[in-house]
């Protein structure tokens, strides 16, 4: 009874898909569908020539662009850059991977165009292009720049330094010792050389300010302090110009300006 | 007879050109013209120096010169590189500049590619190297190694993270053997410094003036001296060494020998140096690879 059923089924829906009304609407529901997939792709394709026809900066004036970018670079971001930022772009100051998310930029002012020339040529990438010009010198060493004729700092000295970078936060420090690293810093240290004379750094050459409490290597102790200027530091970025797409690199540099965007001005 | 042959190929015509009814000999004779056209087209673009080509230039470029583009990116770059101006507020002249600039570079480095300028020129071949070289280690540079493969290379590498030893010492001259060593026994005794120095006609060396990393110290001391010096504990006194200038003894204020730096501290550090070995790593297999399969014939009297 059951197989009777079943069969008597089987053949009024043969006999429905057989029926020309349900063959039209079965073509209709293909044609609309691949349509809208046509339709979809050169909308896409069309909103990607609009994005990189305009300027970088010029990409932020456009609601329509930003979110069609920050939705296809978020991917983009998770699959290439999250393994060092982390997937909320916060870094990590074991690694010296600055935080996306503060507006502090180590690197330009954070504008789209400053962001994708990062990713295009890197940083310490080995592209001739890229940000290759800063690198902080181990003071402890016998030589602690390779490019720059730096003197190596004393013990004594390094420590002088920190407590004067700890009086510049209105951190406790010695008074005496501070005035030494004031010296140290404006004179033979040469610190003031990259981090400028009120040691504010300075992002056309990736130099981090001193002075606001954001700290690209460590948690801003004294311990900390003394790692970096003892042993120098020089954190790369890649160059992603040849291994992404243009669009792709936009993308990205978008949706990095949008996660600087989500939080409360630093300063 | 004319009128039925006639007859014949206008039906068979009517029935090749019915899309009601299926024809075999439709379909091959498509067939056959499509495969023509393919061959016309891949012939073409075989043929001709320009091979496929665009109509239009695509939204990420600002110019393609023989299809090669020129980016946005590289274009904005130049103009803030020129005349330090953002794309934006660069004037209509600049751009216009810049623009002609790339082009006519554009078409040198295709026209240098024509005549195999790397051939010749040293500086090319360099470029040309560097550029490879920079390609082959784009995957290590923009791959992240796991932890454990980082600690890894840091267990394997202790010594390369160790902290930098700091001492301070002081380094005493005397003019004679004797008068050093009842200097060295007076200290020992607790005698002051100065009163020690008065006594046995001593002085400071200068060499060294309170607390120095290792590599400083061994600088102002000397080697002969500073190897004294490492052996010491905090506290200890050792001499004395006859040197030209005397003989000379070592209080050891304090010492700190080396000690590794936790993997914590030094992981950016491990990062950087597994990255540029594993380049060089890369950079010795790809020259394998490359030599693999080229055809290298050395002259005879090389072998």
């Amino acid at each position: 009874m059951l197989n009777v059923r079943r069969n008597m089924k089987q053949i009024h829906l043969h006999s429905l898909l057989k029926s020309r009304g349900c063959k039209g609407l079965a073509y209709s529901v293909i044609g609309l569908a691949l349509l809208t997939v046509i339709i979809a792709f050169i909308q896409n394709a069309l909103t990607t020539n609009h994005l990189m026809k305009v300027t970088p900066d010029a990409a932020i004036g456009n609601p329509k662009l930003m979110e069609f970018a920050e939705k296809r670079g978020a991917p983009l971001f998770r699959t290439h850059c999250a393994s060092c930022h982390g997937e909320d772009g916060k870094g990590n100051t074991i690694f010296g991977v600055p935080n996306l998310t503060d507006r502090d930029w180590l690197y330009g002012t954070g504008r789209v165009s400053d962001i994708e020339k990062v990713l295009f040529y890197g940083i310490r990438s080995h592209n001739p292009r890229g940000w290759n010009l800063a690198v902080m010198p181990a003071f402890a060493r016998p030589v602690p720049s390779v490019t720059e004729r730096i003197p190596p700092m004393t013990p004594g000295e390094t420590r002088a330094v920190i407590a004067y970078l700890l009086k510049l936060e209105n951190r406790p420090a010695g008074g005496t010792l501070a005035a030494a690293g004031d010296m140290i810093f404006h004179g033979n240290g040469g610190c003031y050389d990259c981090h400028t004379a009120d040691a504010k750094g300075d992002s056309a050459i990736g130099a981090p300010d001193l002075t606001d409490g954001i700290w690209l290597y460590g948690d801003g102790s004294p311990a900390a302090m003394f790692e970096s200027i003892a042993y120098g530091r020089q954190g790369i970025c890649p160059a992603w110009t040849g291994k992404l797409s243009l669009p792709a690199i936009r993308e990205i540099s978008i949706f990095v300006y949008s996660l600087s965007q989500n939080v409360g001005r630093k300063k | 007879m004319t009128d039925i042959s006639v007859n014949r190929w206008l039906i068979n015509t009517r029935k090749l050109l019915d899309m009601g009814r299926v024809s075999t000999a439709r379909s091959l004779a498509l067939m056959a013209f499509a495969a023509l056209i393919g061959l016309i087209l891949a012939g073409y673009a075989l043929f001709t120096a320009h091979s496929t080509t665009t109509f239009f230039v695509p939204g990420e470029d600002v110019a393609l010169v023989n299809q090669q583009p020129i980016t946005r990116a590289d274009y904005y770059t130049q103009i803030q590189t020129d005349y330090g101006v953002d794309f934006p507020n660069a004037s209509r002249e600049q751009r216009e500049k810049v623009l002609s600039d790339m082009m006519r570079e554009e078409l040198f480095v295709q026209r240098g590619k024509e005549l195999d300028v790397a051939e010749t020129d040293p500086d090319v071949r360099t470029a040309m190297v560097n550029a490879v070289e920079q390609m082959a280690a784009a995957d290590v540079m923009t791959a992240q190694p796991d932890q454990s493969r980082l600690l890894a290379y840091y267990n394997a590498h202790t010594d390369r993270y160790a902290e930098e030893g700091i001492m301070t010492v002081q380094d005493l001259v005397f003019t004679k053997a004797l008068d050093a060593n009842q200097a060295i026994a007076a200290i020992r005794a607790g005698s002051p410094m100065d009163a020690t120095l008065a006594r046995f006609n001593g002085r400071d060396s200068g060499k060294v003036n309170g607390e120095d990393f290792y590599f400083a110290a061994k600088i102002h001391l000397g080697d002969k001296l500073f190897e004294l010096a490492r052996s010491l504990s905090t506290g200890g006194i050792g001499g004395p060494i006859s040197l030209a200038d005397g003989f000379h003894i070592l209080v050891m204020a304090r010492n700190t020998p080396p000690k590794p730096r936790d993997f914590r501290t030094v992981q950016p550090q491990v990062l950087d140096d597994y990255r540029n070995e594993e380049i060089k790593r890369i950079m010795v297999q790809y020259n394998a690879f490359l030599k693999k399969r080229a055809n290298v014939l050395i002259a005879g009297d090389m072998q």
